[in-house]
């Protein structure tokens, strides 16, 4: 198998698809993440399916599934966006739940607010409907590693 | 009907509760000890919730769904007889540290206030047989929804 340093360069490249970085992540594929790239922009999907149920009577996603794929989406972004070689570790992990996850796709999409040399402050938007109407907002720290490039 | 009297118990209700929640199901957790002071929940270690492939150290939004649904029984456990539905309304999760490959975590989930309408909770994680140090610690808020016997959200 290649490294994750030689994918993560060879999906920037444009000579690997992004979503083999994705299914490298076994918890990205338990969650049966997606990404959708317009340019240079990044949309995050996680399919509605069963597994991320919380509320079965409602039915509602579960918020630590859809917290789960905000951080997943945030580290995923680092990879590919700021050519981090490594996955950054988090260190905190801050959401706040707006809405109700309706049992429905959802997508998230992901800035940098702050990038210092070793920590990146990332904000995480999830939406159903509309990404004017976010059922979930974010913010986490990563740690980056030593020898990461910030182009 | 005095606690004594009761045909359930704390542990009766959050496994009840648990089993209802697939994500949670799926994640194999389990509960471990249910009080009214405080719930333990565990989660084993499995290659598939693996987030960093390269260390096999385990996801944090694995750890953080853990953490959100032991806060949840932690309120169940103090409003015990009476069950509610309790949103999350913000989550806070600082990583310690990592834990090891192959190893379970347990969290320890405390509703330390309770009001009319918020609960206020405290979790900690430590790895399972692992030394004191904790993994991840959080604080949550979430909304406290009084249900009838139907199952039926009511004063909304």
């Amino acid at each position: 198998m290649k490294a994750l340093k030689t994918l993560i360069e060879e999906c920037r490249s444009g000579k690997a698809d992004y979503q083999a970085l994705i299914d490298r992540v076994p918890y990205a594929r338990f969650l049966g993440i997606q990404v959708i790239a317009q340019g240079d922009e990044l949309t995050f999907v996680l399919p509605k399916h069963d597994n991320v149920v919380g509320n079965p009577t409602l039915p509602a996603l579960h918020g630590g599934a859809v917290a789960g794929f905000m951080e997943q989406a945030a580290i995923i972004f680092i990879l590919l966006q700021m050519g981090e070689p490594k996955v950054p570790k988090t260190i905190d992990f801050t959401i706040d739940y707006l809405r109700a996850g309706l049992f429905r796709d959802t997508y998230a999409e992901c800035s940098v607010t702050r990038l210092g040399r070793r920590i990146a402050n990332v904000h995480i938007s999830a939406w159903q409907k509309n990404r004017q109407e976010p059922i979930t907002i974010a913010r986490a720290h990563f740690l980056l590693s030593d020898d990461g490039a910030t182009d | 009907m005095t606690e004594k009297t009761l045909p359930y118990t704390r542990l009766d209700i959050c496994n009840r509760f648990l089993e209802s929640v697939r994500h949670s199901v799926v994640l194999g957790l389990e509960v471990v000890s249910a009080t009214e002071e405080c719930v333990r929940v565990r989660m084993p270690w499995r290659d598939d919730l693996v987030g960093n492939p390269e260390t096999g150290v385990m996801h944090g939004g694995a750890i953080f769904a853990m953490m959100d649904q032991a806060g949840g029984m932690a309120i169940t456990c103090r409003t015990f007889p009476t069950f509610e539905i309790t949103p999350t309304i913000d989550f806070r999760v600082d990583h310690l540290r990592s834990p090891g490959k192959g190893r379970a975590v347990v969290c320890e989930a405390r509703c330390y206030r309770l009001t009319t309408h918020v609960a206020f909770v405290s979790v900690t994680t430590w790895e399972e047989e692992g030394d004191d140090e904790p993994i991840a610690t959080g604080l949550a808020t979430y909304t406290r929804l009084k249900i009838d016997k139907a199952g039926t959200v009511v004063g909304q």
